[in-house]
């Protein structure tokens, strides 16, 4: 139950990162397209853009955690015995699960700063909470999936099989 | 401090973690144990490190790679270059090498090429008698040019750990990219007249102007690109983004192969590929901050010329532990764990770093396909059905002629800037 869950919300953020990341190559094109056609920019597009490829960095890197895709040098570790690989599986969530603890904290209270500050981009005046929020949400999300695999090494269940490859 | 940015990241890669959490590690111990700094940097280095505009042509060119990935474009390609060669001894080889080629101008993901070319133009070179040796060596070794050919994502990493401009490097990379297509075309005719495969066929007007037409568009690609840049139309994720948007058009409306589905579905893959490379970038900023807050680039730079090395020695030095590197992790973490460290060095030593840039890139692109790890040749393996035995006897000659290649590359540096100063706009 708790796995469906999980993969639905991943599947949610991919899907709305990608609509995010289509609007952005739109934003883009326009931008070259206004600047060559009709001499004029388009205020705070380069911002926008640049925010959505935040959001894509640490809500994408979630996604990627959920899915277990993320890139590493695992050629001597195959050589290992099973149950080394499993102590190191275990040892890899845990270490993730304070890691992604660690980061939250402060990016949840830099972005909260932003927030009491109010501060907003330079161009488009976007709150900055947002995208410094969104690397505290990707963590978030990181500790969550870590923990739910954690708990899956515990009870020896298989994990939720990966869903794509990019 | 040796402790947190030289045991622990070496310990955890090699024990299989994954990379931003090897970074993130080090980085961490580093800041909580070892150093008198706001724990708030850390979150303002992970920010800082994926705030600017050039990265954004990695997604960019990545989407622009799967909307042409996903149609005809290839066999396309294929038909057009096959029917401009088609009389050359070894033809089919020589066209999997120039498709390759123009693929790279198109995207620059190497795995992805060799799994698109390859679907194509293994099936016609078993029909045609090639050796299977030959051709599982060819196939797993062409994609590499993709990386070196602009746009080239590597270059677009190595560009912003560098602090060296995207445009230039691009310009860099065309004559190298290019010698090697032709050091692979040449040894490919080569070896068809030596061991008698691959006849050719009478070239026929007709037939490359209809190929020709039908691959027009998928010309356009490159050309709006690699134009658009040297041309001082467009900066590089310009180039990429105007790429994305004539590379939906035409899969969609002129080829009529794509819907919406599959252009959310392309997107869709673009994002787990930033999520992937794009969060070692963000946590190998901060790793390369607490290098430079540290002084260990420029402790190491100071030693290094306390021995008197010379340029010469040291680029040998780094290209033997690049090639080892490349052999075991993919280009882009390389770049991203080495370039604070080895930029700095050859600066020091006088060694451009456009030129390095692109020493560096040819690199790793041989680690895509050394064995025994080089990740195209799982890709072959897998989607291709070649046998893993077969590709690492076949891929040798391979092997040589890159690293013949790089030699070149790394001690002509005029390859590369010859790219720098007739390719670019002036002004």
């Amino acid at each position: 139950m708790i796995d469906r869950v999980l993969d639905r919300i991943a599947r949610i953020i991919e899907v709305t990162l990608a609509l995010a990341f289509i609007f952005a190559v739109l934003l883009n094109f326009a931008n070259v397209l206004g600047r060559y056609l009709f001499g004029i920019s388009l205020l705070g597009a380069d911002e926008v853009q640049i925010f959505i490829m935040i959001g894509m960095t640490f809500l994408g890197a979630a996604v990627v955690t959920r899915r277990n895709l993320h890139l590493r040098m695992d050629v001597l570790v195959r050589f290992l015995p099973t149950p080394v690989q499993l102590v190191l599986r275990v040892a890899e969530q845990l270490l993730l699960i304070a890691l992604a603890c660690f980061v939250l904290t402060q990016s949840y209270f830099y972005a909260r700063q932003m927030l009491r500050l109010g501060r907003t981009s330079d161009m488009a005046g976007v709150p900055m909470w947002i995208p410094h929020g969104m690397v505290a949400l990707g963590f978030g999300l990181m500790l969550i999936f870590a923990v739910c695999r954690l708990l899956h090494s515990a009870r020896r269940t298989p994990e939720p099989p990966v869903e794509a490859k990019p | 401090m040796t402790f947190a940015l030289a045991v622990v990241p070496i310990t955890l890669l090699l024990l299989g973690f994954p990379i931003f959490m090897v970074l993130l590690t080090a980085v961490t111990v580093a800041l909580v144990f070892f150093m008198h700094v706001p724990l708030a940097a850390l979150h303002q280095n992970l920010f800082a490190s994926v705030n600017g505009f050039a990265l954004l042509a990695i997604p960019f060119f990545i989407y622009a790679g799967e909307l042409m990935g996903r149609g005809s474009v290839a066999q396309r390609l294929v038909d057009f270059v096959q029917s401009g060669v088609g009389s050359v001894r070894g033809s089919l080889g020589v066209t999997a090498v120039g498709t390759s080629a123009i693929f790279g101008a198109i995207s620059g993901a190497s795995a992805a090429t060799v799994a698109t070319i390859g679907k194509v133009m293994v099936p016609a070179m078993r029909r045609a008698g090639y050796p299977e040796t030959f051709i599982a060596g060819l196939i797993t070794a062409v994609g590499a040019i993709d990386v070196i050919i602009p746009p080239s994502i590597p270059m677009i990493v190595y560009g912003a750990a560098a602090e060296e401009s995207v445009a230039r490097l691009y310009a860099a990379g065309v004559v190298p990219g290019l010698m090697i297509a032709a050091m692979l075309a040449v040894y490919v005719v080569w070896r068809a007249k030596r061991e008698n495969f691959g006849a050719g066929e009478p070239f026929q007007l007709r037939v490359f102007l209809h190929a020709f037409g039908r691959s027009l568009w998928a010309l356009g690609a490159p050309v709006i690109i690699l134009g658009g840049i040297y041309g001082g139309v467009f900066s590089p994720t310009e180039a990429a983004a105007v790429a994305c948007v004539y590379a939906a058009l035409v899969t969609t409306f002129v080829f009529r192969e794509l819907g919406w589905r599959d252009i959310v579905a392309a997107a869709a893959s673009t994002v787990l590929f930033t999520g992937q490379i794009l969060i070692i970038v963000a946590c190998a900023g901060v790793f390369a901050w607490l290098l430079t807050v540290n002084q260990v680039p420029a402790t190491m730079t100071a030693w290094l010329q306390s021995l008197n090395v010379s340029p010469w020695m040291l680029l040998l030095a780094i290209n033997v532990l690049l090639l080892l590197v490349g052999c075991f992790l993919d280009p882009l973490s390389a770049i991203l764990l080495l370039s604070p460290l080895l930029v700095p060095l050859v600066k020091a030593a006088g060694i451009d770093t456009v030129h390095f840039g692109v020493v560096v890139t040819v690199n790793l692109a041989i680690g895509l396909f050394h064995p025994p790890f080089g990740i195209n040749i799982f890709v072959a393996q897998s989607v291709l059905g070649l046998k893993l035995e077969t590709i690492y006897r076949g891929i040798i000659p391979f092997v040589i002629i890159y690293l013949v290649a790089l030699a070149l590359i790394t001690y002509i540096p005029d390859l590369s800037l010859i790219g720098v100063r007739y390719l670019l706009a002036r002004g």
